[in-house]
This record gives C-alpha cells, sequence and structure tokens, in this order.
C-alpha cells in the first residue's frame, strides 16, 4: 500500500491546476484533481484525501465557499483539511469579509498567486499527524 | 427596527458569510416542487419560490428524533444536545415564520416548554424574504402574510436591491460581519418598498373570510358536509404532514431485540391516522373518518382560537396541494359558511 498523501485540487484553472500538481508530485504527493465543486465533492468521497486545495470562483464566484460548506457538514469529508486558495479579495473588492473573521471554516487561506515554498510548507503542516489533525479540529469545533 | 438594503448582485457573497452562524439551508429545486435543503451553489438557491414541500418546521420538529437512549447497564443517555446543531434557514416565507411563531405558543411558551424544540429554535437563524402569492395562498386572509418577529433578518425586494430588516441581535451580528456588501437605504427604497407592499396584499386571489368562523363551525357540528368529506378522505395525513403548524406526534421505544437497551423516538403524528384516538382497550374516539377531519378542522380552526387567540393555520396552502383526494381548505370553508352548496363534490377541486 502506498505510503504518498493525497491531495485533491479542485480548481478550474487548468494551468494552475498542472503548475501545482507538478510542484507537489515533485515533492512526493499523488495529485487529483478536479474542476468544479460538485465534481470535487464526488472525487473526495471516492478517493479520501489527505488535504484538499480549494479553488473559490469557479462556475460560480462563491462556488467554492459553498464546496467547502458540503465537505464540513458530509462525516467521511469533515475532518479533511481543506485549504482555500483564491484570488476573491483581488477579484471582488467590495467583498471585504475576512477568512479571519470566523465565516470561513478552512484550515487556511491563500491568495493566489500562491509562493510555491509557502505552499509546500502549509501542506506539510497540515497533513503531517492525524493526531495533529484531531487536535486542530477539537479546537476549531470548540469556537 | 433597524434597516438596510443589499443589492441584488452582492447576494451570492451575503449567503457565503452565513456559514459563521450556522449550517445554511435555502429553498433549493426538489424534483416538481421546492425543499429547504443545502445548496451546494448559489444557482441552486431559489429566491423566487411559491411554496416548499415541508415547511421549516422539520428543523424544530424533525419527522423522527431520537429524544434519548436507554440501557440497564448504562443507564439513560439525553440527546438533546444532538438538537443543539447551529442552522441558517435562509429565505423563509413570512407565513412559515408566523407558522414557527404559533409552535413557539405550544412548545416553547407554555407551562411545559419542550426542550428538544426550544433548542433547536434558538440554533436556528431565519432570514425570511417576501414572495409573490400564487392561487393556493391564502395568507392575507390568516393575517400571515407579513411577520414583525420570529426572523433574525428579513429581505423584501425593491428591484435591484432587497432591503433587509434587522430583527434580532443575531441579525444585527450578521449585517455588521458583512457590511461591506450592504447599503443605507433612501426615501426613494421606502417608497418603493411601500408601493410593492400594496401590490402584494392586493395579488392574493384566494381570500377566506374567518370573523366567525368558529360560531359557525359551532352550529355547523352536525353538517353533512362532514361526512361527505369523510367519504374522500383517505386518512394519509398529508395535509398534517405539510402543515406548518400541525404539531401531533407519537412517542415509541424501540428496543434492540435481545437486549433491555433501546431509545425513545418522536415521530410525526396525524389526527387523520385511524389509531391516533385509539386508546388502551381498543376504544377509538374517532374511528371514523368523517370525525377525524372534522376533528382537524375544529381544532385548527375553532379550538387554537379559543386557546391561542388564532387559527392555527397560516394560509400556505400546502394542505390543498398535497390532498391526493383534492379536499381543498377555502371550498370547505365557503361550503360550511354556506357560501357553497354541501355536496362531496363542491368540498373538493374539480379535477
Amino acid at each position: 500500500m502506498s505510503e504518498r498523501k493525497t491531495i485533491l485540487i479542485i480548481d478550474d484553472d487548468r494551468d494552475f491546476v498542472s503548475a501545482i500538481a507538478a510542484l507537489l508530485e515533485s515533492a512526493g504527493y499523488q495529485v487529483r484533481s478536479a474542476a468544479n465543486g460538485r465534481d470535487g465533492i464526488d472525487l473526495a468521497k471516492l478517493i479520501h484525501p489527505d488535504l484538499i486545495l480549494l479553488d473559490v470562483m469557479m462556475t460560480e464566484r462563491t462556488e467554492g465557499f459553498f464546496t467547502l460548506q458540503e465537505f464540513r457538514r458530509l462525516p467521511e469529508l469533515g475532518r479533511t483539511p481543506v485549504m482555500v486558495i483564491s484570488s476573491i479579495y483581488a477579484e471582488q473588492p467590495i467583498f471585504r469579509v475576512s477568512p479571519e473573521a470566523g465565516w470561513l471554516p478552512a484550515d487556511l487561506f491563500l491568495p493566489k498567486p500562491v509562493d510555491p515554498a509557502r505552499l509546500l510548507e502549509e501542506i506539510r503542516k497540515l497533513t503531517s499527524a492525524s493526531s495533529n489533525n484531531e487536535a486542530r479540529i477539537a479546537g476549531r469545533s470548540a469556537k | 427596527m433597524k434597516i438596510l438594503k443589499i443589492p441584488k448582485a452582492n447576494l451570492d457573497l451575503f449567503v457565503s458569510v452565513l456559514p459563521a452562524f450556522g449550517d445554511v439551508y435555502a429553498p433549493v429545486k426538489r424534483g416538481k416542487g421546492y425543499a429547504f435543503d443545502r445548496p451546494l451553489r448559489w444557482f441552486d438557491v431559489q429566491m423566487n419560490y411559491p411554496r416548499t414541500i415541508l415547511p421549516p418546521k422539520k428543523f424544530m420538529l424533525p419527522p423522527r428524533e431520537a429524544t434519548f437512549a436507554f440501557d440497564p447497564a448504562k443507564g439513560f443517555q439525553d440527546l438533546l444536545a444532538d438538537a443543539a446543531r447551529q442552522l441558517v434557514l435562509f429565505g423563509v416565507h413570512a407565513y412559515d415564520i408566523f407558522g414557527l411563531n404559533i409552535l413557539d405558543r405550544v412548545f416553547a411558551q407554555g407551562r411545559y416548554s419542550d426542550p428538544y424544540y426550544v433548542t433547536r429554535r434558538k440554533a436556528t437563524t431565519i432570514i425570511g424574504v417576501d414572495f409573490e402569492p400564487d392561487e393556493r395562498h391564502f395568507a392575507r386572509s390568516m393575517n400571515a402574510d407579513f411577520v414583525d418577529s420570529g426572523f433574525d433578518l428579513f429581505l423584501s425586494d425593491i428591484g435591484e436591491e432587497y432591503l433587509v430588516l434587522v430583527g434580532t441581535s443575531r441579525g444585527d451580528d450578521i449585517v455588521v460581519l458583512s457590511s461591506s456588501l450592504l447599503e443605507t437605504p433612501t426615501e426613494t427604497d421606502f417608497d418603493e418598498y411601500k408601493r410593492r407592499s400594496g401590490l402584494r396584499r392586493a395579488a392574493y386571489r384566494t381570500r377566506l373570510e374567518l370573523g366567525d368562523l368558529p360560531e359557525i363551525l359551532e352550529m355547523e357540528y352536525h353538517s353533512e358536509v362532514w361526512d361527505e368529506m369523510g367519504e374522500r378522505c383517505l386518512s394519509c395525513g398529508s395535509c398534517s404532514m405539510v402543515c406548518p403548524t400541525c404539531y401531533c406526534f407519537d412517542i415509541n421505544d424501540e428496543v434492540e431485540l435481545g437486549s433491555r437497551a433501546g431509545t425513545r423516538i418522536r415521530s410525526w403524528d396525524s389526527c387523520l391516522f385511524k389509531t391516533h384516538a385509539l386508546v388502551a382497550g381498543g376504544e377509538n374516539f374517532r374511528s371514523q373518518r368523517a370525525s377525524r377531519i372534522k376533528f382537524r378542522y375544529y381544532h385548527k380552526q375553532r379550538g387554537f382560537v379559543a386557546e391561542y387567540g388564532r387559527p392555527s393555520c397560516v394560509g400556505c396552502g400546502r394542505c390543498s396541494e398535497a390532498c391526493p383526494a383534492r379536499i381543498d381548505i377555502q371550498t370547505v370553508i365557503e361550503t360550511i359558511r354556506g357560501e357553497r352548496n354541501g355536496t362531496a363534490s363542491s368540498v373538493a377541486r374539480s379535477a
């Protein structure tokens, strides 16, 4: 059985997916991808990834937010770490609700364009140990 | 009451931040109808829907809920904590909010409050939205076409924007969080609200006169109309299931085979079911269909008025829509009032 961690990228930008997939594969991760939220949910249910990288603006500009809510409600995926990577704050200047305001049930928000070194470091942290994830989620639930 | 406005173009972003207050449920398409469910994207959310198949009571009084578990070896385990899930109901019509306010009187404001209902009600954020009545709505006749309490926020369509009425401090927390998406309304916006409010009141095609209905029901207790309706009614209970204010429930202990451990289950019941008035010893106080359907009308339109000062009906039209025998509340009431001939065919809609 493979020890490689599986990362699911949900993003409709093919170039972004190819670039990030190449980066992650070179770092030893197994990568799968989906181009919209619904396909991403279906695929995640099937493969149970160790981490999800999620875009926001796909078919709709808020699609990733709805997709994330669904992940958090699904018993089998509610504890999977999700990293939101989006340029929504740059492209929708009216949307000034900070990801730090407690409404975004993601583990981390990173703006696009993303720094590869930081991305790898954050992925390493989020996928490092399931026991850490349990503690992190317990802390999130207590908010 | 604080009033703001939100451009319709910002509504998707506004709904996206609602998870801060709980799991978001909104009206979405379900077959040929609509249901409060979890939208997977903004496109799924239906802002203009006539009515949902089931009212939002399904969140406060679930069709089936486990209240506690029991086990001789471990004792009781109260499952009340399971009811404390934070929810946001987005896009609730005024009559359904009114329906919840009526349920509040029964479950939350009486001598004995129901902890399961109260816990869910307190954990639920309600965001209302106005609607255009169709031919089945008669909420205006039931004084349930507008509400001034029971919601956290209420959205009223004024064209390119919605006026946002803030009903509670929790509603205020939501508008504070999403303040970048909201604007201050102008006098022109208020004028447009008043204009549309008048249009909505005038748009009701179904009107019922309820003024002295309790008295007329008293006079018509032995009317043949009830027998005629009993002939038609299938006792399926659909009208009760879809009613925003029907709250009868049954209690059963489900015990595991080969064990004395189990769970106490509360589930929806209906006064139309043959076993509803069946008691120990085999006596059934309403064994006939006619007596059961009569009981339903008398409870909602007469008994509830005496107890709570208003009928337990909000004019949503769901019972008429759900009835497979095509029994229509408007026709029933008009027949009882002597405004129609009392025949079996007259209490049902024409096929």
